[in-house]
């Protein structure tokens, strides 16, 4: 090229690659940033197997699968309040008081014990703060929890099972028959509905009309 | 701008492979700030490239963090304490006291932290309801300007200190006191009701003989207690059963708002003002003598505007007509008065005097009562005392109780007395527990002076305020959610306050700093319940934590015995004709009250119930004055008295006597927190020992003006305007005369019946079959205290908003009271006509919401969801009763962990850009139904009480099913005096107003009170 200075700023062959440039500005660019928004922005902790770690390797899998206790003896507020809340390190110690007391494992429940302070569990079933999910409605009408938590007694660590999206909640509240049990099965894990007649009439006999409002969640 | 440089030890990773972006200290600053408002200060003009990589790396940058969810952690109790369910609130009892008197209340409590202030309904002086005060008490509990650690003045200026330090020095100097009696240590209190403390003063007593402990109140009723030992010869305190009162007069005496059962006796008055059959013909009269518009003469029946300073003359006047002319017979003991009351023949009032209050006072002997305000002399409380003996309303409608602190001096007098001593060098050791002498001590004393001679100055209190400012110790007083007490309602109620969390700020409570100084080491909770064992009993002590006071613990009525005459000569000095010429009256605000509750943001920002003023006080000035002085709305103005002076901005107030002026104490606060140092005017400097209530001053017009923020009159409004809205208003707030109001119906057709909008529907209407939640508001109950929206604010985690944004219109309150006036300027009547969001049917905010973030539900709530607002702000602008409010700012920003602790957590927080408003309680009616879900049944009449109606004193709000045949509220929706605002836009709202009742009387005589 001529070394004579150029009052054009940009060098003739760009103009050759300009095709080229074009698909990757307007193709490929917008493709990685809703890529990159999408997988890199939004959260892992809400999605479907989101499996954290947590301070005590507690393994659901032997207490409630092997050893069948049943879910409200720890869980023992979940038919009166919102939470079904994570037990205190009293109830672990009401066994572990006896069994396994020099387990590695349980040392921090045992320090959590003996110094009052909590053990610090990470949650896995999130929800937005401004939906308000009510724990003792849903029991008391006949949702079991492997509905929402998935097969609890077989997780040696608790992953989310279910995307407790509002979109997956309304599937259920448009048509809750399907996810019905007796009273008494609540807890039961392997439980299986019935037929469609089966499951309408249940449905009739505990009386659930679940509520499309959207003032019954968001307030 | 300093070229780009690379330093490898602060810059992420990520920022390294994009290209080289390095990081100035310009570019950090620039990140951090979430709109790059001084970018162009960090760019030359020439690097349009810099600016480019700016954007677009602070673009990229600022998105990730904001998305990120965080994981939570869980932290459950390591022991559950028994009975405790996470997430479902407690309730306790307890007691706030103000003053020395105090009001039962009921606080939740969510895993420890108490987030709402309810009445207890076993109090009789609350009966479930709760003042302005007790609610916003909450927000004084978490105030970050509360001060939080004990404060020594030492040689090189204020540090900061411990208990240990405050301990060992106590020890040693009042042991050092001691030796002497004590003769040189003052205490100087507030009024307190405190069994304990009581006790604990005794212990004082008895360690110090020759101490002195002085009670002062800036706001004090002592003239009331003076006016019974001028009559009576004994320290009385007056009990009022409204309720069986017919005829009501009141001069000077906003008791509505200011009296200390003002909670008890709202709910009494309105008790006698019953429309429906049962009642009809026993309405009471309400007669209200004042110079300043106040909350109770907007509810009186007949209101009389006479300047403050010339009402002692017009009760003399009046006193006059019923002893000389009417025929009432004198009492025995006090026959000179007769004589005495010959000289107000000749006053100028006489003449003038409202016929029909002497007719209606003699026509109903024995169910009457005269109340005098606190600010009038000490003469003519007892004069009406001797009035209502002469009409016989003792015993009926007026009892007394024996004040225990008899023969105290009064506040004014003790504190003088103390000033003097003070100022003699007499005072080497002062206690200052609670009060903020430095601010609210009578001007002329110069307390501040004085304190200068006083060797020790040891200050007990909750924030660092003007007096802390100058002591030698400051002590961080606890907030009564925090510790253990005890206090007595007005009528002698025994409460134990317990409290609900530890102290936040490090505080002790009273009880526990005297025990300090009497040498006792004993907590609060020790104190307390020694006390209770000694004068309730021990086995009683449960029964009442849980309850909140001691069943049937009232006081024992006395008879308040002979009277005497002494006083009676001292009356001839009202006869004469006052001066001419303008006083500053001092009103006490309901809000900030003697200026204790000056940072309180919900207090500041809740408007006054006449004036709608907000965050400021001003000069409150008659129509005519404001002529005639020559100022105009807003313009400041100089006043003076006793060589000081005060300018502050004017409001004209229409009803204002001729020559008052009205300057609401407790602002102008110069220490005490961030809230307090910017509200209003301090108009203590007028106020001088002679002139407590009332102050002769000069005025000036001054050249200023000062944007008031009002909650009403946002924006001016012109001729034509102010025509229309006079047309329209008795259309939105009915009222009525009591005489056409026949067999409960409205004859008029204005106020009634509820006839229902015959425009076509456009949609087809929906059929509620489950639940059909309604509400009602009775304008007749309704007095305008204002209580409602602070219990909305407390319970639906609303903002303040501050002042700006107030005079902008953008307050945030989801429940306003309007008040109109009506009628002849210089004495209008005034109406208050809460309004909330309607819940309307057929609601215009639904239909143009792009987003449905606004619909409606099967139970007929307008349903907001906040996450799905993009902020149009289409809906406010359709709403015809205006009641939706816009977060223009994230008003949640900022706050430390302790002011997060107030937030209701069955509420959603909002954030900027969203829309929000009145939802009749959702979270509540929710509860409700999830509770009478899990119990099989369906919710009972009075199971869902939103904040509102469960805070108002006088039960005005009530709500309910309206498909439930016997709820209240469809008995009420169903009253002929029901009524919708705006019916005629066919919004079928599900809120109705009850027509407001006066019963006014006519002029001449024939008609008492009551009669249609």
């Amino acid at each position: 090229m001529s070394n004579q200075k150029s009052p054009l700023i940009f060098p003739p062959w760009l103009d050759a690659i300009r095709p080229v440039v074009g698909a990757v500005a307007f193709g490929v660019v917008p493709v990685y940033l809703v890529l990159l928004v999408w997988f890199g922005a939004s959260p892992k902790t809400t999605d479907v197997g989101y499996q954290p770690e947590q301070p005590v390797p507690y393994s659901h899998a032997v207490h409630a699968g092997e050893l069948g206790i049943d879910c409200r003896y720890c869980h023992s507020t979940v038919e009166e309040s919102a939470h079904a809340s994570i037990p205190p390190t009293s109830t672990c110690m009401n066994c572990h008081s006896a069994i396994h007391t020099e387990s590695e494992k349980l040392e921090p429940v045992r320090a959590s014990y003996e110094s009052g302070l909590p053990v610090h569990w990470i949650r896995v079933h999130d929800l937005p703060d401004y939906a308000y999910f009510n724990h003792s409605a849903h029991v008391r009408r006949g949702v079991g929890c492997v509905s929402c938590h998935g097969r609890i007694d077989t997780m040696e660590v608790v992953q989310q099972d279910q995307p407790l999206s509002m979109g997956w909640c309304l599937d259920c509240h448009r048509n809750p028959a399907p996810n019905l049990r007796p009273l008494d099965k609540i807890t039961d894990m392997t439980w299986k509905a019935g037929s469609e007649e089966e499951q309408r009439q249940l449905q009739e006999s505990l009386g659930v009309e679940a509520s499309e409002d959207c003032s019954t969640c968001h307030r | 701008m300093s070229s780009m440089k690379h330093d490898d030890t602060s810059v992420p990773e990520y920022w390294r492979s994009l290209d080289e972006l390095a990081d100035s200290d310009d570019f950090r600053t620039f990140v951090e700030n979430e709109f790059p408002a001084s970018a162009d200060q960090m760019l030359t003009p020439a690097s349009r490239r810099n600016f480019l990589k700016l954007m677009g790396a602070s673009m990229a940058l600022a998105g990730m963090t904001a998305c990120r969810w965080p994981s939570e952690e869980i932290l459950p109790f390591s022991e559950r304490p028994e009975g405790f369910v996470p997430g479902t609130p407690r309730h306790f009892a307890t007691a706030m006291q103000i003053s020395g008197v105090a009001s039962g209340v009921v606080v939740s409590s969510y895993d420890g932290r108490p987030v709402k202030i309810e009445g207890n309904e076993l109090h009789p002086d609350s009966l479930g309801s709760t003042g302005l005060l007790a609610q916003a008490s909450l927000l004084e509990l978490y105030d970050p300007d509360r001060s939080d650690h004990v404060c020594r003045k030492g040689t090189d200026g204020v540090e900061t200190s411990e208990w240990a330090a405050f301990d060992a020095f106590a020890d040693e100097h009042f042991a050092a006191q001691a030796a002497n009696g004590g003769r040189e240590l003052r205490v100087l209190a507030g009024a307190d009701g405190s069994p304990t403390l009581q006790r604990m003063r005794r212990h004082f007593a008895e360690r110090f003989p020759a101490a002195a402990w002085v009670e002062y109140e800036a706001i004090s009723r002592d003239n009331i207690r003076q006016g019974g030992r001028l009559a009576f010869g004994r320290d009385l305190r007056p009990h009022w059963a409204l309720d069986h009162a017919s005829v009501i007069v009141s001069f000077d005496d906003d008791f509505l708002a200011q009296h200390p059962n003002a909670v008890r006796y709202a709910r009494d008055f309105v008790a006698g003002r019953k429309t429906d059959d049962d009642h009809h013909d026993a309405f009471n009269r309400l007669y209200v003598v004042e110079g300043c518009h106040t909350m109770t003469g907007s509810v009186a029946d007949r209101r009389i505007p006479v300047d403050t300073h010339s009402i002692a003359a017009y009760v003399g006047c009046v006193a006059a007509h019923l002893f000389l002319e009417a025929g009432l017979q004198l009492p025995a003991g006090v026959g000179s008065l007769r004589q005495t009351l010959e000289g107000f023949r000749s006053h100028a009032l006489y003449a003038s005097i409202d016929a029909s209050l002497i007719v209606d006072l003699m026509a109903h002997r024995g169910a009457s009562l005269l109340a005098v305000g606190p600010g009038q002399p000490a003469e003519i409380h007892a004069l009406v005392g001797v009035l209502n003996m002469a009409l016989g309303n003792i015993g009926k409608t007026l009892t007394f109780t024996a004040e225990s602190d008899a023969n105290r001096p009064h506040h004014v007098d003790a504190i003088a007395g103390l000033v003097e001593e003070m100022q003699s060098g007499q005072v080497d050791t002062l206690v200052i527990l609670e009060g903020n002498p430095l601010y609210d001590a009578p001007a002329d004393l110069n307390f501040a002076s004085a304190l200068e001679k006083v060797g020790t100055v040891i200050r007990a209190g909750r924030y660092v305020d003007e007096t802390s400012a100058v002591a030698d110790w400051h002590l961080p007083l606890a907030h009564y959610l925090e510790t253990w007490g005890d206090a007595r309602g007005y009528r002698g109620t025994y409460s134990v306050t317990q409290p609900l969390i530890d102290p936040l700020r490090n505080g002790r409570s009273a009880i526990e700093i005297l025990a300090t100084l009497v040498g006792e080491a004993t907590g609060g909770y020790d104190a307390v319940k020694s006390t209770f064992a000694q004068q309730i009993g021990d086995e009683a002590w449960r029964g009442a934590l849980h309850d909140g006071l001691v069943r049937d613990s009232e006081l024992a009525t006395t008879q308040p015995g002979q009277l005497a005459d002494g006083w009676v000569s001292s009356l001839s000095s009202f006869a004469t004709a006052a001066e001419a010429g303008y006083r500053v009256v001092f009103l006490t605000d309901a809000r900030v009250r003697d200026g204790r509750f000056a940072n309180n943001g919900w207090l500041q920002e809740v408007p006054d119930s006449v004036t709608k003023l907000t965050w400021d006080n001003a000069a409150l000035v008659g129509v005519a004055t404001a002529k005639a002085i020559g100022v105009k709305h807003g313009q400041m103005l100089r006043v003076e008295h006793g060589g000081h002076s005060l300018e502050l901005p004017v409001y004209i107030l229409p009803g204002q006597a001729p020559e008052t002026i009205g300057v609401a104490l407790g602002y102008g606060r110069r220490h005490g927190g961030q809230i307090a140092t910017d509200a209003g005017f301090d108009a203590y400097p007028l106020r001088t020992r002679e002139a407590m209530a009332w102050a002769a001053v000069q005025v000036q017009p001054m050249a200023g003006s000062f944007k008031l923020a009002t909650t009403q009159n946002h924006w001016a409004i012109d001729p034509i305007g102010t025509d229309t809205t006079e047309e329209r208003v008795p259309i939105l707030v009915h009222e009525i005369d009591i005489k056409d109001l026949h067999g409960g119906h409205d004859d008029h057709g204005e106020g009634g019946g509820g006839h229902g909008s015959h425009e076509v529907n456009l949609w087809q209407p929906h059929e509620y079959e489950g639940y059909k939640w309604g509400m009602t508001i009775d304008l007749n109950d309704c007095t305008g205290c204002n209580v409602c929206i602070v219990a909305c604010q407390s319970e639906n985690n609303i903002p303040v908003v501050g002042r700006d944004e107030v005079i902008r219109g953008r307050e945030m309150h989801w429940i306003r009271v309007d008040r109109y006036f009506q009628g002849d300027a210089d004495a209008p009547s005034i109406s208050f006509q809460p309004v909330t969001c309607h819940h309307c049917e057929n609601a215009p905010c639904e239909q143009v919401c792009p987003v449905a973030a606004t619909v409606h539900d099967a139970e007929g709530l307008n349903v907001m969801v906040y996450n799905r607002c993009i902020g149009t702000r289409y809906c406010a602008n359709n709403c015809p009763y205006k009641v939706r409010r816009f977060n223009y700012f994230n008003n949640h920003l900022d706050q430390s962990p302790m002011e997060t602790m107030i937030y209701n957590p069955q509420v959603s927080k909002r954030s900027r850009g969203v829309m929000e408003k009145c939802t009749f309680c959702t979270q509540r009616i929710a509860a409700a139904k999830i509770t009478a879900g899990n119990e099989d049944r369906k919710i009972r009449d009075g199971e869902v009480v939103p904040a509102c109606a469960q805070a108002c004193p006088t039960r005005a709000i009530t709500f309910g099913d309206l498909n439930d045949e016997g709820s209240r509220v469809l008995a009420k929706q169903k009253d002929p005096r029901a009524y919708a605002m705006l019916e005629e836009l066919n919004v079928r709202p599900r809120l109705r107003y009850l027509s407001r009742v006066r019963n006014p009387g006519h002029s001449e005589a024939g008609h008492g009170a009551g009669e249609a």
